[in-house]
This record gives structure tokens, sequence and C-alpha cells, in this order.
């Protein structure tokens, strides 16, 4: 759980341009959505594309699926509950 | 004769989209038949146009632009040659589809101003032509410009030509946004699940010469541009962008709301689009008039659909018929709007006709035929432009774009967590209004609506276009990048500077060769009374080549 926790924050990093900002910048247990980061609705689409990339994980962006992107903690809970 | 007398008429046409030529696809709109089908080639549902033959040393877009530019003119009796005769072009994407296998250097055409300029040489154009690029509002705005081009005098006719075709550049980009319908577009329905894509040329005379108008007489009232200053993909989610450009259109014509006989939306059936729509339209006071979409019968044909659209709606005027919306069932938006399935009966004959598009951008026009009464006034307002503040970056020799603009990014001392998510174009655009907006303190003294942001470059978005076309080369089974798709329209850098300023005035792009264009178009804004201030001038970025000159252009106090 822990090393998903800190790869997550190595390709959001790294995926969502996220520059000037270190894996031990970022909370895992703090929203990922609005002020923090400044996440928006594309870097949603991004993240779908992390998850599948990366670990196999089918996820839609549905409003079902909004848990699952609060934080970088509920995305790591989803992959290892999810994954193949 | 003075600008106060100046009407602006739409004169002969010529159109292709799915369901084919105008007439064909009126008659099909008539019978509620649709162009859309599944094609395997996208593995999506598409309306696709018959495929013709490009004529030699043109592409088959080109090729379709000088057919339709040649058949219009011969009908109007005009000639490009005739000085008092301009051209635009309205595309999103032009010729990107030759990015294909050419994704080191792009080739000569995929430059929407070097295949403009090439069309206008063979029709030996006596000006060169402009072209705007200015996302899913571009055919509207290019309209738009027309008329303000005819009113200040510069022609007197404008051949307007709004193209789009589609490739997998797009539609890959647009299946990464997972914004297509599987199972076809049901604008402001309850199900509605996205959209659907649609190729489509069209052509089209305005002019202020009534003996060159088509019958029964049409004309453009009124028009405007705003931004919502919201997000480079997701509209406002109060619809305020887009009532200010309605609401600016029909002071413009000098009517009121209940004078609108119908809306012709932008209806693209994304969840957002048509919720906030829905609202714009009951801000504006018009969520009693009949409304519709056309999407279901053509798709979404991008930066044609302006021109497309505003066409079928010079058919519902002079036919008296409110299409149905083919695709609605059930209302599903969150403000009521009076829409149909079936065509109704029109009791005014005055359109509203409307677009929105990524960058936040919003566009509305009004047109009316004869019979309402033209209660067009031209503005009094004669004010005059200066420049009050300027910015440059060029390319320093030994120095990489990426090194130069995190310096610049860093000299402003303001973070922003958004700014490394931009496109290059877009943190050019940023960098330099930044520095601007500060330095003439601009927000302080302007309202929101009072600020345009008109850019130009040569290179549209071809730097993003070809990182685009990179990543849709790999083949990877997740797909292109939404995040790279998003910004492989130039107009979002407008809608960047828009988002970041909150400024909601007019926003137009331009390609072209250089800044002239970009800068008198901003000029006569301001003069004429459309904006107090402008951001305006060029933005160019492509691999290590950078050109910005950004100037402040405001009334002289």
């Amino acid at each position: 759980m822990e090393q998903i926790i800190q790869e997550l924050k190595e390709h959001l990093i790294e995926e969502l341009n996220l520059e000037e900002i270190t894996p031990e910048d970022i909370d895992a247990e703090a929203p990922l959505f609005g002020d923090g980061l400044g996440l928006d609705s594309i870097d949603a689409l991004e993240i779908i594309l992390i998850l599948e990339k990366n670990y196999g994980v089918k996820l839609s962006n549905s409003a079902e699926a909004k848990p699952v992107f609060y934080s970088v903690k509920t995305l790591a809970e989803y992959i290892v509950n999810n994954r193949k | 004769m003075g600008a106060k007398d100046t009407k602006i008429w739409f004169g002969a046409e010529s159109m292709k989209t799915s369901l084919g030529s105008a007439d064909r696809t009126y008659s099909a709109i008539r019978n509620y038949e649709t162009g859309l089908r599944y094609h395997d080639r996208y593995g999506m549902m598409a309306g696709l146009m018959e495929n013709g033959n490009a004529e030699e040393g043109f592409t088959l877009m080109e090729t379709m632009i000088v057919a339709q530019v040649t058949e219009v003119l011969e009908k109007s009796l005009l000639s490009l040659s005739d000085p008092s005769v301009r051209f635009i072009i309205s595309t999103t994407k032009g010729n990107v589809g030759l990015l294909e296998g050419n994704q080191d250097t792009p080739p000569s055409d995929a430059f929407l101003y070097e295949s403009a300029r090439k069309i206008a040489a063979h029709m030996q154009m006596a000006h060169p032509p402009v072209v705007i690029s200015n996302a899913c509002i571009s055919g509207v705005s290019a309209l738009i410009v027309a008329r303000r081009m005819i009113l200040a005098g510069e022609c007197s006719h404008v051949v307007v030509t709004g193209c789009d075709v589609l490739n997998e550049f797009i539609t890959s980009g647009f299946a990464s946004f997972k914004s297509i319908s599987a199972d076809g577009v049901r604008p402001y329905d309850a199900l509605r699940n996205g959209l659907n894509l649609g190729e489509a040329c069209a052509t089209v005379l305005l002019t202020s010469d009534i003996n060159r108008a088509s019958e029964p007489l049409i004309r453009l009232e009124g028009g405007a541009v705003t931004n919502d200053a919201n997000h480079i993909s997701g509209p406002s989610r109060t619809g305020d962008g887009l009532f200010y450009a309605i609401r600016d259109a029909i002071s413009e014509a000098g009517i009121q709301p209940s004078d609108i006989g119908f809306v012709n939306t932008h209806g693209t059936a994304t969840v957002y689009n048509d919720e906030m729509e829905s609202k714009a339209i009951t801000l504006a006071g018009l969520e009693n008039t009949p409304l519709n979409s056309v999407k279901g019968y053509i798709g979404h044909t991008l930066g044609a659909s302006g021109v497309v659209e505003t066409l079928i709606a010079i058919e519902e005027l002079r036919t008296r018929t409110v299409y149905g919306t083919l695709g609605f069932t059930e209302l599903g938006v969150p403000c009521p709007v009076n829409i149909s399935s079936v065509h109704r009966p029109l009791q005014t004959l005055r359109c509203l006709k409307t677009a929105s598009g990524f960058g936040g951008c919003n566009a509305a026009v009004v047109i009316a035929a004869e019979s309402c009464e033209d209660r067009y006034e031209a503005g009094k307002v004669a004010a005059e432009a200066v420049v009050t503040a300027e910015y440059t970056l060029d390319n320093i020799p030994g120095k990489s774009f990426a090194e130069q603009i995190r310096e610049e990014y860093h000299q402003l001392g303001s973070p922003n967590m958004k700014f490394f998510k931009m496109s290059d174009l877009c943190k050019a655009a940023y960098v330099a209004a930044e520095n601007l907006v500060i330095s003439t303190d601009l927000k302080a003294r302007y309202l929101p609506t009072e600020v345009a942001v008109i850019l130009s470059n040569s290179s549209a978005s071809l730097d993003t276009d070809m990182e685009h076309q990179r990543i849709l080369q790999e083949h990877l089974p997740e797909g292109t990048s939404p995040a790279v798709f998003v910004y492989t329209l130039p107009s979002v850098a407008a809608g960047e500077i828009c988002i970041r300023h909150k400024f909601q005035g007019d926003n137009t792009f331009f390609i072209d060769k250089d800044s002239v264009f970009a800068e008198t178009y901003a000029r006569l804004l301001i003069e004429k009374g459309y904006a107090k201030a402008a951001i305006c001038g060029w933005c160019d970025k492509l691999g290590e080549h950078r050109k910005v000159n950004i100037k402040i252009l405001e009334i002289k106090s």
C-alpha cells in the first residue's frame, strides 16, 4: 500500500506536470481536487489513464467514481482492491 | 453611404454536409433524416461527407473551399480580385490530417495561413485572406468579424467559408475526453451522453449591397463574442459568458428578447454544455422562446458549425419553420427551455444563433427576415485607441524555450499550479498577459466584460498538434491524452488569459503572417465601442522558435 502511494505520487507529478512539487509535498490523505494541487476535470481524465496504463485498473469518470478520486490514498485503495 | 445606413445582408451560399448539398441537407432535415452513422474507421458515430477528388496541388479540403467560393462569387457576380471583397476562412484544424507520418516537420499545407494563402493566390485575391481559428465558435466568430469589417468601411462584401474535416487526430482527441455519444446525440435530453462529430464545408456572402443579397432578404443584425473565464474545457456553471454574448448581440440589433422568434443553439448534447446553455437562455429571458439544435442531423461540425448552422437557421426563417431537435425526447436540463422533437411553425422571423467552445468562448448573432423592423443604429462611439504597454519574448541564442519561460514565470513572483500544465503557446501568452496586466493595473480600471483578447500567430497550435500526433501514432491501448488534446486549439491561449484575469470580453484568434490584422481588429473593437481595452498581438511558438509581441491597447484618456 505504502509503495503504491509513493508510486502514485510520482506518476501524478510526472503525468499531470506538477512541476516544482515533490512526492513529500503531497499529503496522501488530502483532497486531490479543489485548492490543494489545483487539479481539474482534465486531470481526472489523465488519472484514469494513469490507473489504466500502470495498474490495468479501469475506472469511469462517473459520479459513482467520485469517492475514489478523493485522495491519493483512496486511489491506492481502489488499485489494491481492483488490480488483476 | 454612412455606417448608420449600412445593413449587412446574406447573399449566395454553398454547403456540403454529411446529408449532401445545401438543398439536400434542408430536405433531409425536413424529413427527420440524419447523416450520422457508425464508422469503423473511427470506431464511433459521425457524420462524414461523401469524398470528392482533390485537385492537383490542393488537399480535398482546399479543393472543396475553392469550389464553394467560386460558386458563391459567380452567383454574386463578384470576383475576389475586386478590392471591395474580402475572404475569411474559419476552421479549427484545417489540414491537420497531413501531420500523419510527418510528425517531425509539419508540411506547409498544415499551416492554416499557408493553405489559405495558396487558395487566395489561386483565386487571384486582391487582399490577403483572414483565417480564424477560434475553437467551436469559429464560424460564428467569422460572421461577426465580417460584419464588423463591412461596418467599419474596410470592404463591402465578405465571402465567409467554414470548413472542418475529420481524421483520427480529431476523433481520438474527442474520444480521450470521453465526450462521444455511442448511440447518437440527444440534445437537452435527460439521457444525453455526449456529442457526435461531423464534417461540413459552407460558404456564404455577406454584403452591404442589397442587389447582391439573396431573396427573401435576411440580414445580420448584430453579434458578440465573449469568454466565460471559467475553465479551458468545462463550460461555465452559471451560463454568464454565453448570456453576455446573447445580451450584447440583442442589444446591438436594437431589439428585445421578445423580438426573437427562435434560438438555434450549439446544443452539442454533452451534459455540461446543454446545462450551461439552458442557464444562459434563461438568464437572457428566452426560456419561453422556441429553441432547437441541429446536431442530431449533421453532428458537431467544429469550425464549420457556425456557418453551416447559420445557413440552416436562414432556411428555417425562409420556410417559417423551427426544425425539431432530432434525438430529443425528455427535457433534462436544469432550466426548462422551449424545445420540441418535431418541426414547429415559426411566428417571428428573427433568429438568435449561438455557439460555445473550448477555451471558454461564446458567440451569438441575430439574423432577421425583411418583415422584422430594422432597429439597428450604428454606435456613436468614436474613441481613439492607444498602446499603453508592450511585452516581447524572442529567441535567445543558447537558451531553450523551457529555460526561458521558467525564468519569466519565476520573475512574476506569483505561483500558479496551473502554469506548468499549459502548452508552451499558452505559457508564453500567460507570461505576457501577466506582465502587461500588472504593469497597467488593467483589472482595476476596466470591467471584466470590457477587456478583449485578440491574438494571432502563424503556427496556430501546431507545436501541441505534433505532440498529440506523436501520442496518437504510439497506438497506446489507453488512447491519447486529453491534457494534450485540449491545447490543440490556438484560441485556448486567449482562454487561459481570460481565466487567469477573469476577462469576459471578445476573444478571437487569427492565423496570419504577421500581427497587423489582429491589431487593426483590436483597434476597431475599441474605436467602435465593442471593448474598452484589448490584450492583442502576436504569440507564436513552434519547436524552439518563439516570437511573442503582445500589447495593451486602450481608449485614450
